[in-house]
């Protein structure tokens, strides 16, 4: 035996490693290894409706509303925080663990109210690609079907490595807020961490539709597909018991990224604020703030819109896919090509191509999607929350050393009371709209 | 022969002191908690609760969605 060929074997045992020489770069290659499904469920969440949301908050309050994305930021790190623990200890995606400890009634529930959610989700986010395309001048029945069929493409090449490296690229994309964020001339940075660290009132002071633009930030930020999607997630990836600290790095650097795009979009929505534009849609105010500072402007904030979309599309009709596939026990992998999987890809290229379908029907009823989104999603976060709760204290499962503590416990049972308040009221104000009568 | 032994001695010993990082998807699988033959989850008081609750927001949640629906209809005035 030649050495060559002795050193090749045990260098290819039992695994393809890499072997670096120090235990700090080895630590580095390991983090970078991991790294994917944090800042993927993270960033995804700042989808058509997030940018919609946060525009808004910042076109009618300005910088009023940037402390909530600080205090957001510890509440979507302990909640996803949970769900690496159960994916990594389990192996199972969220929708099997339902259907295994809490039977069949919950499980169908779960699955059947996330399908529908999902859907209805993935109808905005074609509804905003339409919406942001046409104001770029791009046809949106050229445009919607291409952007659909780029979206199945690429999650059927059989790799989820390449899946999660262009999903990534499209996440750092999202850097272009922050550029954008300069260029609408935001407030001093003094004013800025004032404003982030010290919970204010606007000049109207407390109303309910202040309350409501509260609550609908609240929901955007923690929303129930990103629970399934990033368990599914961890688990497809294979993470391991030894990574539990790597996963958990980074979903906190994809939280901190998150509600840092998120301020910015706040903060181009304040830019119209102060120029007095009537604040209808993100794509207008893009129209309106391109007039004023240039096409760099409207086109960097339509493209994002279109970016955001096309994150949310993907991540949210992955999670409708590996909850199905799972919970019917098909394999559901993107590491498997589509003759191993045809179930799984089936049901996510059908979630894409209906909701694009849906969107290009004229005078499709979008505003009634809009509000079943936010009713549905009040009934899903809830429960699917509570689920996740009762899971992350099943010893059975979990053993004593993933279980959680008493002091995560006592943060997340506040978390859950508070999103079990917050999506009542969202939800009773969609469906009973006179019981406020001013939002 | 001696220069192979030493040359193979010294890359042995090279790696001994390196670290090999493997990724998770080109690892050997790793035996995970078996969930599927455990059953369903122990009803305790707090699991039973929780349950109860759950069930008593999303009827209430229904009834409000019910209430609207009967509203828009026109069966309900107000």
């Amino acid at each position: 035996m030649s050495m060559n060929l002795l050193l090749r074997e045990e260098s290819q045992s039992p695994a393809a490693s890499i072997r670096v020489s120090s235990k700090w770069a080895a630590q580095a290659l390991t983090f970078l290894m991991v790294f994917g499904p944090g800042l993927i469920v993270m960033e995804a969440d700042n989808d058509a409706g997030a940018v919609s949301t946060y525009v808004q908050a910042g076109a009618q309050y300005g910088t009023h509303l940037l402390w909530l994305l600080l205090l957001l930021l510890p509440v979507s790190y302990f909640v996803q925080e949970m769900v690496v623990r159960l994916g990594i200890v389990t192996g199972q995606g969220h929708a099997a663990m339902i259907y295994r400890r809490f039977g069949k009634w919950w499980g169908r529930f779960s699955l059947f109210d996330l399908l529908l959610v999902n859907f209805l989700t993935l109808v905005t986010e074609f509804a905003a690609i339409a919406l942001a395309l046409d104001r770029m001048g791009v046809d949106p029945v050229i445009g919607v079907p291409v952007a659909a069929v780029a979206l199945v493409a690429l999650v059927i090449t059989g790799s989820y490595r390449r899946w999660e490296r262009i999903v990534i690229f499209l996440c750092l994309l999202d850097l272009l807020w922050f550029a954008v964020a300069l260029r609408v001339h935001p407030p001093a940075v003094g004013e800025l961490v004032r404003r982030t660290l010290v919970p204010s009132m606007p000049l109207g002071g407390l109303t309910a539709g202040w309350l409501f633009l509260v609550i609908a930030t609240v929901g955007t930020t923690i929303a129930p597909w990103q629970l399934f999607f990033q368990q599914s997630c961890v688990a497809d990836k294979r993470l391991r018991f030894a990574d539990l600290k790597w996963a958990r790095l980074d979903t906190f650097v994809g939280a901190v990224f998150t509600i840092l795009v998120a301020g910015c979009m706040m903060l181009a929505g304040n830019a119209a604020l102060v120029r007095h534009f009537d604040f209808t849609d993100p794509a207008k105010m893009a129209v309106q703030l391109g007039a004023v500072l240039g096409p760099f402007t409207k086109h960097a904030i339509l493209l994002l819109m279109i970016n955001a979309a096309v994150l949310g599309t993907t991540t949210i009709s992955l999670a409708s896919a590996w909850a199905y596939g799972e919970v019917q026990g098909w394999p559901s992998s993107l590491q498997k090509p589509v003759r191993e999987a045809p179930a799984f890809y089936a049901v996510y290229g059908l979630c894409v191509m209906a909701a694009a379908g849906l969107v290009l029907i004229p005078r499709a009823p979008l505003q009634l999607i809009i509000l079943s989104v936010q009713v549905l999603a009040g009934l899903v976060l809830p429960s699917a929350i509570i689920f996740l709760q009762l899971l992350l204290n099943d010893k059975e499962v979990l053993g004593d050393q993933f279980a959680n503590k008493p002091w995560n416990n006592l943060v997340n049972w506040t978390i859950i009371i508070l999103l079990f308040v917050l999506s009542l009221l969202l939800a009773a104000q969609v469906a009973v709209p006179q019981l406020f009568p001013n939002a | 022969m001696a220069t192979l032994i030493t040359e193979l001695d010294d890359r042995m010993e090279q790696m001994r002191r390196s670290f090999a990082v493997v990724h998770p998807l080109d690892d050997v699988p790793e035996e995970k908690v078996d969930t599927e033959h455990l059953g369903h989850m122990r009803m305790t008081r707090t699991v039973k609760i929780c349950l109860f609750a759950l069930r008593g927001y999303l009827l209430l949640m229904v009834g409000m969605l019910g209430f609207r629906v009967l509203q828009l209809a026109g069966v309900i005035h107000g």
